[in-house]
Formats: C-alpha cells, sequence, structure tokens
C-alpha cells in the first residue's frame, strides 16, 4: 500500500508554512551568540571526540561518501569541514595546545555561526556514511550533531525545525498531535474491530508512534496494531508518553531532548514495560536505544527496539507468522538512525525474505547505504529542497541500479523524502513501508 | 664545536627530547579531557576486540569505496612505503639506529634506497600538487598540512643531495641532512604528522563504538 496521497499533499503543504509560525529569534548580540554557542561547545565535547579532532589529516576522503558532495561536488559540502567552528574552540580552549592555537588562530564569530546553518542543518543528515570512509575512523557525523547544538543555541536553527521544537518543548507534541488527536485517531481505527489497548495500567510491551503516524503514515499505525495483536503480547499505547519522535535531537535542542525522552521513559517505568518498541522513526529509535540512559542517568529498565527489530525478533521465535506476498522484486532503504547508527541490519532482510520477496540488494551494503538526503529534519527544512532533491539522486540511483519494482523503507521521514524526492523527479516508483507489508501479511 | 657536531650533538638530543615529551604531552592532554559515559545495553560486549580489528580493517578502504578514493588510498601508500623503506633500511640510517638503542638490521643497496628515496620525494610532490589543485583538498587544507609537508620533504631532498654528494662539502651536507630531520622531530607532536601515532586511538574508538551498536567500522 502506497502512503495516502490525500493527507501526504496536505502534510507538504504544512511544511510549506511551517516556518512561518515562528518569531524570529532576537534580542541576543553577536558576542552573546558566540557565548552560547561555545559553551555547547565545550561542554559537549568529550575525549572521543576530542582524539577524533587531534587526528583528522585533511584528506578529504569523508567528501566522497557524501551525497551532498558527491551530488554537487561543492566543497564547502566536505563532512569534516562542517566541524571547523567546534574544532576551532576545542583546538583554542580545551585542547592540550591551546596556548598555540590562541597565537595563530581567531575565534569564531557569529557570522560563521550563522553561515554554518546551511553547513550543519541543510547539507547534513547526520547519516554517519563519512565516518565509514574516514582512514583514520573519525566519527564525523556526532561532532556534526554538536554544532548543530551550538548553532541552535546561538539561534541560528532553521524556522521550520524551531517551529517544530518549540511545539515538542511547550506542549509535548509533534504536528498538532496531543493526546485527544492521538485517542480520536486510535477509536477510528477500533471501529474497524481491531482491539487497541490504549492506556493499560500494566503491560509488557509500550508501543511509541510519532505525529506523523497520526498525520500522514495512518497505514503505519495500523499495521503495528495488527502485528502488536497478531504476536499475542500484552501491549499499550500511552496517550501520557507515546511520542517516539525527538526534535530535540534532530534540532540540537538538549533540554527538549531530555524532556520528551524523560516522559517516555517514565511512562515505560509506571505501566511496567518490559519492551518499549519505537516506531518507523530513525531518530525515535537513537534518541531512546542509544541515547536515553545517559538522560536517565542509569540504566534503562526496559529494552527498547526498533518496530523492524521487534518484527525481526518475533519471526525468528515463531510468534510472527507471514503469508507470502505476490512475488515482486523489491529493494530495501535502511534508514541511517536504525541500520548504520542504530545497528538494525538484518531483521528487515529477514522480513522481506519471510515475505516471499525476490530481494534486491543495492550495490552499498547495508552499512554504508546512501542516505535518502532527508534525515535529521532536514526534508522539514523549505529553502533547503533544491539541494536535498539533488542529494536524493544518490539514493535513487541505488534503488534503480537495482532493477527492483519497489522501494521498501522502515522510517516515517525516509518514506517522506521518498514521497517527495519521488514527486520532484518524476519518478515512478512505488515506495513502502517494511511495517505495512508485514502488517498486510499477517497469516490467520 | 661544527655544524655537524651541532646537529649529532646538542640539537639531535633536544629535538628528541621536544619530540617524545610533546608527543606525551598532546596525547595525555587529549586523553585526560573526561569521557562520554555509555549507559546503553550493547548490542556486542567484545568492543577491545572490535576496536583492534578497526585499526586493522581501515588500512583498507572498503570495497564500495575502493573506486572513489583509489588514488588517495594508492598514493598514500606508496609515500607511506617509500618513506619507510629509505628511513629504516638506508645504511647509514641503520648506523644511526644502532648507536641510539643499539639494535641492528641489514639494510639495502644504495640503488634501491636512491630509487625509492626518488618515488618518496616524487610521490609527496605529486600529493602536494593535487593539495594545492582539488577543490576539497584545497579548501581544508591549513598552515599545517604545508608546513608538514614542508617538514618531511626537506630530510628527503638535503638526505638525497648529501648522498649524491652535491651542492657543497659532504660534511655540510649530512649537518643539514640531520638538521632537516631535526625540524622535523620539532614539529611532529604539533601538526598532523602526530597521525602517525593518533591512528591507533582514533581507529580503535571507532570501532569499539561502531561495533558495540552491532555495526562492523
Amino acid at each position: 500500500m502506497s502512503i495516502n496521497q490525500a493527507s501526504f499533499e496536505e502534510f507538504r503543504q504544512r511544511i510549506k508554512q511551517l516556518g512561518q509560525t515562528v518569531q524570529p529569534v532576537e534580542g541576543l548580540t553577536d558576542d552573546e551568540r558566540v557565548k552560547r554557542a561555545k559553551q555547547v561547545f565545550l561542554t559537549r565535547i568529550h575525549s572521543a571526540m576530542a582524539v577524533d579532532m587531534e587526528s583528522c589529516i585533511h584528506c578529504g576522503m569523508c567528501a566522497e561518501a557524501c551525497h551532498f558532495y558527491a551530488q554537487t561536488k561543492d566543497p564547502k559540502y566536505t563532512p569534516i569541514l562542517k566541524v571547523d567552528l567546534l574544532r576551532r574552540v576545542y583546538r583554542r580552549e580545551l585542547g592540550p595546545q591551546r596556548w598555540l592555537y590562541r597565537l595563530f588562530t581567531h575565534d569564531i564569530t557569529a557570522q560563521e555561526l550563522e553561515e554554518w546553518q546551511e553547513l550543519v542543518y541543510d547539507s547534513c543528515t547526520e547519516c554517519g556514511r563519512c565516518s565509514m570512509i574516514c582512514p583514520m575512523g573519525i566519527n564525523v557525523s556526532a561532532m556534526i550533531n554538536v554544532v548543530r547544538q551550538g548553532v541552535a543555541e546561538a539561534g541560528f536553527m532553521p524556522d521550520e525545525l524551531r517551529a517544530v521544537e518549540k511545539e515538542q518543548k511547550e506542549h509535548g507534541t509533534t504536528f498538532g498531535v496531543g493526546p485527544e488527536q492521538l485517542t480520536a485517531a486510535l477509536e477510528k481505527l477500533a471501529q474497524s474491530g481491531i482491539d487497541i489497548p490504549i492506556n493499560k495500567d500494566k503491560a509488557d510491551v509500550m508501543l511509541l508512534i510519532s505525529g506523523y503516524g497520526v498525520n500522514i503514515t495512518e497505514d503505519a499505525l495500523l499495521a503495528t496494531v495488527k502485528i502488536m495483536n497478531h504476536v499475542g503480547v500484552s501491549w499499550t499505547i500511552r496517550t501520557d508518553g507515546y511520542e517516539c519522535a525527538h526534535f530535540g535531537m534532530l534540532s540540537g535542542r538538549e533540554q527538549t531532548l531530555r524532556a520528551s525522552t524523560l516522559r517516555v521513559i517514565n511512562t515505560a517505568i509506571a505501566c511496567g514495560a518490559k519492551t518499549v518498541v519505537t516506531a518507523e522513526c530513525g531518530y525515535g529509535y537513537t534518541a531512546l536505544r542509544w541515547e536515553g540512559a545517559r538522560r536517565y542517568g542509569k540504566l534503562l529498565p526496559f529494552e527498547v527496539l526498533a518496530i523492524s527489530e521487534f518484527m525481526g525478533r518475533q519471526l525468528k521465535a515463531g510468534k510472527l507468522r507471514l503469508k507470502k506476498m505476490k512475488k515482486k522484486s523489491v529493494t530495501f532503504h535502511d534508514p541511517c538512525k536504525v541500520g548504520r547508527i542504530g545497528g538494525v541490519l538484518e531483521e528487515p532482510r529477514a522480513l522481506l525474505n519471510a515475505l516471499g520477496m525476490d530481494f534486491r540488494e543495492m550495490a552499498d551494503p547495508p552499512q554504508t547505504n546512501w542516505c535518502c538526503g532527508g534525515g535529521s529534519g532536514v526534508f522539514l527544512i523549505n529553502r533547503a529542497t533544491p539541494l536535498r532533491q539533488k542529494a536524493f539522486e544518490s539514493k535513487r540511483s541505488a534503488v534503480v541500479n537495482t532493477g527492483a519494482d519497489t522501494v521498501v523503507v522502515a522510517c516515517d521521514s525516509c518514506r517522506m523524502t521518498f514521497e517527495i524526492g519521488k514527486a520532484n523527479a518524476h519518478w515512478d516508483m512505488p515506495i513502502e513501508s517494511l511495517v505495512v507489508m508485514v502488517g498486510e501479511s499477517l497469516a490467520d | 664545536m661544527n655544524l655537524l657536531d651541532f646537529a649529532r650533538g646538542p640539537a639531535l638530543h633536544w629535538s628528541l627530547i621536544i619530540c617524545t615529551a610533546g608527543i606525551f604531552w598532546r596525547l595525555i592532554g587529549t586523553l585526560l579531557i573526561p569521557p562520554r559515559i555509555k549507559l546503553s545495553v550493547p548490542r556486542r560486549t567484545d568492543t577491545w576486540l572490535l576496536g583492534l580489528r578497526a585499526i586493522e580493517t581501515r588500512s583498507w578502504p572498503l570495497e564500495e569505496f575502493h573506486n572513489i578514493i583509489r588514488f588517495q588510498h594508492y598514493s598514500g601508500y606508496v609515500w607511506h612505503i617509500s618513506f619507510f623503506i629509505v628511513l629504516f633500511f638506508f645504511q647509514p640510517h641503520i648506523l644511526f639506529f644502532k648507536s641510539l638503542t643499539g639494535l641492528s638490521w641489514p639494510g639495502l643497496s644504495n640503488n634501491i634506497i636512491l630509487i625509492t628515496g626518488a618515488i618518496a620525494a616524487g610521490t609527496l610532490l605529486v600529493l602536494l600538487v593535487r593539495r594545492l589543485t582539488h577543490p576539497v583538498l584545497r579548501k581544508i587544507s591549513n598552515a599545517d598540512d604545508y608546513i608538514s609537508w614542508l617538514v618531511t620533504m626537506l630530510p628527503l631532498i638535503t638526505g638525497l643531495i648529501a648522498f649524491a654528494h652535491v651542492g657543497g662539502r659532504y660534511e655540510t651536507m649530512l649537518a643539514l641532512h640531520i638538521l632537516s630531520v631535526e625540524v622535523l622531530l620539532l614539529w611532529f607532536p604539533f601538526g598532523k604528522l602526530m597521525h602517525t601515532v593518533l591512528v591507533f586511538p582514533s581507529r580503535f574508538q571507532t570501532g569499539a563504538s561502531f561495533g558495540r551498536r552491532g555495526v562492523r567500522a
């Protein structure tokens, strides 16, 4: 099943208006902007990051792995260049040779922070592919995220991301989906006779969904509910802690990320969940699975699984029983945050094979799969659309070269990036969600 | 004290001290920055092994990247190998290392060293031209790149001149060669030549970090 085109178009129009819903950041002097950014940089740098910053040999290989450089050949998109402000602050203020660097380098400026907005937001999805090519093994994307945080703190976050981040910070919602909207959407699904255990006091599995799931990917929400019921676990969706997306993380605002993460963690603890399953949402998985414990301050008392990982495990355990679908050739797009960054690489392939698909791997193996170009909120930044569309070409070529009839995705923002990219490129390629395919193939 | 005595004596002595102290200063200063504690449950726990493995695997580009970085990869190997052959297998260098450490090993013939030295210098020159002309490299290069290039090239050039007995008295040329090596030693801990040391912790930590998430790196 393809995405609901009417909802999708409505959402696209909404994105176009998103930036107009927030006021510009005013009242900050240049000195304050620099001070705020530097404070963020200096508190986020840790020893591994310092080793990375000390190790770069300026070989430029990282550019070759970046879809923004690959498609434009503009050297300003070289990944390591995007961390230059962070590296300069580190070298001047924290590194072992700061006394030397202070003599020969100048401090960062507000103008540079503003200029870097395009480099760390519009032209970087933090996909981590550059980290896979670096001969020194430098984790470039982790550093770019810190630059994002500094640029955001200086007041230079793109308006569209600021709008959603502000909404999540102030209301705990994304794209206007609060407890009432979620309840209404779930009740609508329940009308078709599906049992949806909302707000159970105790459950083994707690499901997280995103605002997208209610707005435009209702098919994925419906499929997920069916799958949960099918495998027979005790599960729930809680209206006091359901949001999978963390706009604090991708926009670079730690306070917002901490609040949204802790809300989910505390809800899961309250209902005694042993497992928390994240919807098809790349950042949602990384934020909770790999970063959640840090915000909580100790080991999480539950396991965190991406929905594809959860389905893969249930398949292996024999609890997820699938009918073979009508055979077609498919390829799979790994969401960077779930695949290369998150480590969920095998399960989606196992599921597609179980569905009887003629599965065709792209030329690049899963861990170095091209990013779609829309991750980390880039697909929401309107001015980045032409650049993102160019970057999308790397992915489109990889898909086309497989000869597959359909591309399967497992992340809502990838799905929307594909849909937008497909429409802009007049590309006739069905885009399907993995969870929807599984949900439609449950054996009786 | 003539120039050669100075080069072989106090200059060598102090450049070695400054180089060694500088390496430790930079390494310790970097590693003393507080680490980021990872509290999440790892997908794999053999992170030490995965880190060590990354030191080896990052020596070769992944197959999917091979074609796009072929030049950087092979030119890097040609440069490093030829440089190390000249450094460790030229008979006078072996005698120098023996005087420092008491250890010695068989060397290569002068002709092989001469050719290898010329290859090393030629490769370095090509890499400089590339850095000056490639848009990405030009954009990301800074003074460190050019200083590091210069202090690495100088010992090769002065060594080849001394070896060929041209350009002046042999003792003077030899002194200049030794002094150029000492300049390299003095710069080593301050610039990107430190990658010789940093390559190990850098690759290790990425291999371990990606590995604990279950990703080959």
